[in-house]
C-alpha cells in the first residue's frame, strides 16, 4: 500500500515534470519512438513476406514434402558392370520407401514425363505430357473442378483418360466443353475426363501469376505414359514424392530413403532428395540475416538515443539542482532522488515507446501495402521492440539518475 | 528536560590539508525544547555551515552532535534524510518551494516521504495551510503567489512531521517590511505554540525577537545573550 502510493506520486512527479518541459521530453523519446519504430517495423516487413511465402508453399501442396528426382551420376570413364546393371529411379524405389516409414507417411505420388505431340481439332502443339501416378493431384495442391479424378483403375491399367488444367483447355478446346472431348497425345487418343481448377498465386498484388505454368499441365496416368510414350520395361520415373505431415519424422526418414535408394542403385548416387521443409527453413534462415539488420539498426537507434538522453539528462540535471537539494532537505533521501530520476525517464520511455510502436505499425502497413503483401505483425515484434526500448531506456537513465542522487544536499541547495 | 540541541566541540574544516579551511572550530551549544534562539553573526563567520551541521544537511568533521536524543556523527546519507525528514523543518530566504507541484503537494511531499497515507497528508496539508492563513491557495502554483505567501507556505511545509526543531535560514531576507513582520509575527505564535525554532539572521532587529541571541565569529560562539 504504502510503496504503491510512492509509487504513483513519483509517477505523477515525472509526468508534471515530462509536460512541464514538452520540448525536452519530445526530443528525449524520439530517439527511443525511432528505435521502437524501426524494429517493429524491420520485424513486421520480414514477417509479413515470409508469412506469404509460407502461404505460396501451402497452396503449392504443403511443405511437408520430400521429392525424388534422378540425377546424372558421375562416372569415370566406361561404366562397370555394377553400374550398367543400375536400373534408376522406378517403381519399386516408390514402393519400398512407402514400406520403410508406412504410418508416417501420408501419400506418394510418382510422376513420368513425356515430351509428346498433342492434337484435338483446334491446337496442335509440342507439349509436356505428365504421368501421375499415387496422391499427385491433392499433394501438388491441384483440384479437379469438373468431370472426375483418375479411377484406381485407370491408373493401374494406364487408361488413355486425361485431366486438363485451364491453359491446356484453353488451347485445344477453345469453343466449348473439353470434356468428353478426345485428344491424340503422341499415336494415343485419350479422352478428356477432367478438367483442373485455375491455380492462381500473385506473391505481391498485380505481380503475374505465379502458378501459371501449373495451368498447362496435362495429365495422364503415369502408367499410360510407361507403357504406350516413353517408357522402358524397368518403370523407370521422374519423379517420387513422399508426403509427411509429421516434419520430425521427415529428418530420419530422409535418411533411411536415402540408404535404400543406394542400395536400389547399386551405390549410386544418381537420385536427389529434396526436402521442401528443410528448402524452405534454408530460405527463411535467409530473412533472418534480415531481421539482425532491422534489430541492429534499432539497437542503434536506440544507443544514439539513450546517449542524446543522457546528455539531456545531463544538462536538465544543472537545472534541477536546486530542486533535488530542496527535497533532500525536506526528507528526500539518495535512493528516493534516484527513483524519481529513474521514474522519469522509464516514463518517458514508455511513452516514447508506445509512440513507437504505433509508428511501426504504421510504417509496416504503408510498406506492406505498396509491396502489394498482406501485414502480418506478431506478438514477438512488438515484445522485441517495447523489450529492447525498455532495456536501453533503463540502462541510459541509470547514470544521470545516479548522479542526481549523490550531490550533497547542502551544495545543492546552494546551487545557484 | 532533554535538549532539542546538544553539541559539543563541533568543528568543520573543508578541504585537504595544505588548503584546510576551519570553517567550525569547536561549537558548544545548548537548546532547550521550546526555545526561540537566533544565531547571528557576519557573513563568513561559519553560522551558515553550522546551521547545515545542526539540520543534518552536513556532518561535522569533529565533535558531537544530538538532535533531539538522536546522535548525529556518523551517520550514513539515508538516515540522515531521514532525520531532517522526521526531526528538521526547514525555511530558507527564497522559500525553494517546488515550482512545478500545487501548494498542498509541496506541504505533502515531506509527508510522503515519512510515509504518510495519501488521504492523511492531504488533510494535514490543508489544516497546515489553514493554520498559516492561505488554505485557499491550496491548488494554486507557487509562481502564482507573493513573497509573503510563499513563505508561509514554506512554513507550513516545515511543520508538515511536526519536527523537532524549526531551521530558520534569512527567513524574512527576501520580503519588505511590512510582511516580513508578518511572518516573523507568524514565528512568534509558532514559538508560543511551543515549537523549538533556530533563526539564522544577520539583522539585529530580528534577532532582538528572539529569547537568546548567539553570535558566531570565525567559528566559534563569540558571546551568548538572554536566557540560557
Amino acid at each position: 500500500m504504502k510503496t504503491s502510493d510512492a509509487f504513483r506520486e513519483r509517477l505523477l512527479g515525472a509526468w508534471v515534470e515530462i509536460r512541464e518541459n514538452l520540448g525536452r521530453s519530445v526530443l528525449q523519446a524520439l530517439g527511443v519512438l525511432l528505435g521502437v519504430a524501426s524494429v517493429l517495423g524491420g520485424f513486421s516487413i520480414s514477417d509479413s513476406q515470409r508469412k506469404r511465402a509460407d502461404e505460396m508453399f501451402v497452396k503449392m501442396g504443403g511443405l511437408d514434402k520430400l521429392n525424388v528426382q534422378p540425377k546424372a551420376a558421375v562416372r569415370d570413364g566406361r561404366p562397370t558392370a555394377l553400374q550398367q546393371a543400375n536400373l534408376g529411379l522406378r517403381d519399386e524405389d516408390a514402393v519400398g520407401g512407402e514400406a520403410l516409414k508406412a504410418d508416417a507417411i501420408h501419400g506418394v505420388s510418382r510422376q513420368k514425363f513425356a515430351r509428346a505431340r498433342v492434337v484435338s481439332p483446334y491446337g496442335d502443339q509440342d507439349r509436356q505430357i505428365s504421368g501421375i501416378g499415387g496422391d499427385f493431384i491433392p499433394a501438388n495442391g491441384y483440384g479437379v473442378a469438373r468431370g472426375r479424378a483418375f479411377s484406381a483403375s485407370e491408373m493401374d491399367s494406364g487408361a488413355p483418360v486425361v485431366i486438363l488444367g485451364t491453359e491446356a483447355a484453353q488451347v485445344f478446346f477453345p469453343k466449348g466443353d473439353a470434356l468428353g472431348q478426345t485428344l491424340r497425345i503422341g499415336t494415343v487418343p485419350v479422352t478428356v475426363i477432367g478438367l483442373f481448377e485455375e491455380r492462381v498465386f500473385r506473391f505481391r498484388e498485380g505481380q503475374r501469376n505465379q502458378f501459371w505454368w501449373r495451368n498447362r499441365i496435362i495429365a495422364v496416368p503415369a502408367n499410360l505414359v510407361q507403357r504406350r510414350m516413353n517408357g522402358d520395361a524397368y518403370r523407370r520415373v521422374d519423379r517420387v514424392t513422399f508426403r509427411i505431415p509429421d516434419l520430425g519424422a521427415m529428418g530420419g526418414f530422409a535418411k533411411q530413403l536415402s540408404d535404400l535408394l543406394r542400395t536400389n542403385h547399386r551405390l549410386q548416387e544418381d537420385f536427389r532428395l529434396d526436402d521442401v521443409a528443410a528448402r524452405i527453413r534454408r530460405r527463411n534462415s535467409q530473412g533472418d540475416v534480415y531481421d539482425i539488420i532491422f534489430l541492429l539498426s534499432g539497437v542503434l537507434a536506440l544507443v544514439g538515443g539513450g546517449i542524446v538522453n543522457v546528455n539531456i539528462q545531463m544538462a536538465g540535471l544543472k537545472e534541477r539542482v536546486r530542486e533535488v537539494g530542496v527535497k533532500m532537505a525536506i526528507g528526500a533521501s539518495g535512493r528516493e532522488i534516484f527513483k524519481g530520476f529513474m521514474t522519469e525517464a522509464l516514463l518517458l520511455t514508455a511513452l516514447g515507446s508506445l509512440a513507437g510502436l504505433a509508428l511501426g505499425v504504421g510504417f509496416s502497413w504503408i510498406i506492406t501495402k505498396n509491396l502489394g503483401i498482406p501485414l502480418y505483425m506478431t506478438p514477438a515484434s512488438f515484445l522485441w521492440a517495447y523489450g529492447l526500448a525498455a532495456a536501453f531506456g533503463f540502462l541510459f537513465a541509470l547514470y544521470p539518475a545516479w548522479k542526481a542522487s549523490r550531490l550533497s544536499p547542502m551544495e545543492a541547495l546552494r546551487y545557484e | 528536560m532533554n535538549p532539542i540541541i546538544e553539541t559539543q566541540g563541533l568543528t568543520k574544516v573543508y578541504g585537504s590539508n595544505g588548503t584546510a579551511v576551519h570553517a567550525l572550530r569547536g561549537i558548544d551549544l545548548t537548546v532547550a525544547k521550546g526555545e526561540f534562539v537566533a544565531l547571528i553573526g557576519p557573513s563568513g563567520s561559519g553560522k551558515s555551515t553550522l546551521m547545515a551541521i545542526l539540520g543534518c544537511l552536513d556532518l561535522p568533521t569533529e565533535g558531537t552532535y544530538t538532535l533531539d536524543g538522536r546522535q548525529v556523527q556518523g551517520l550514513s546519507g539515508g538516515e540522515l534524510a531521514r532525520i531532517r525528514n522526521e526531526k528538521v523543518g526547514f525555511v530558507f530566504q527564497s522559500y525553494n518551494l517546488l515550482p512545478k507541484a500545487s501548494i498542498a503537494r509541496n506541504v505533502e511531499l515531506p509527508m510522503l516521504y515519512a510515509g504518510v497515507g495519501r488521504k492523511e497528508r492531504r488533510e494535514r496539508a490543508l489544516a497546515l495551510l489553514e493554520k498559516v492563513g492561505i488554505a485557499d491557495k491550496a491548488d494554486k502554483l507557487p509562481g502564482t503567489l507573493s513573497g509573503g505567501q510563499r513563505q508561509r507556505v514554506a512554513v507550513a511545509r516545515a511543520l508538515a512531521n511536526e519536527p523537532a526543531l524549526l531551521l530558520a535560514d534569512e527567513p524574512t531576507g527576501a520580503l519588505d517590511s511590512k510582511t516580513g513582520a508578518e511572518v516573523l509575527g507568524l514565528f512568534r505564535e509558532l514559538h508560543e505554540q511551543g515549537n523549538t525554532l533556530l533563526l539564522v539572521t544577520h539583522d539585529p532587529s530580528i534577532a532582538a525577537l528572539a529569547e537568546r541571541r548567539v553570535e558566531i565569529r570565525d567559528g566559534l560562539i563569540a558571546f551568548t545573550e538572554g536566557a540560557a
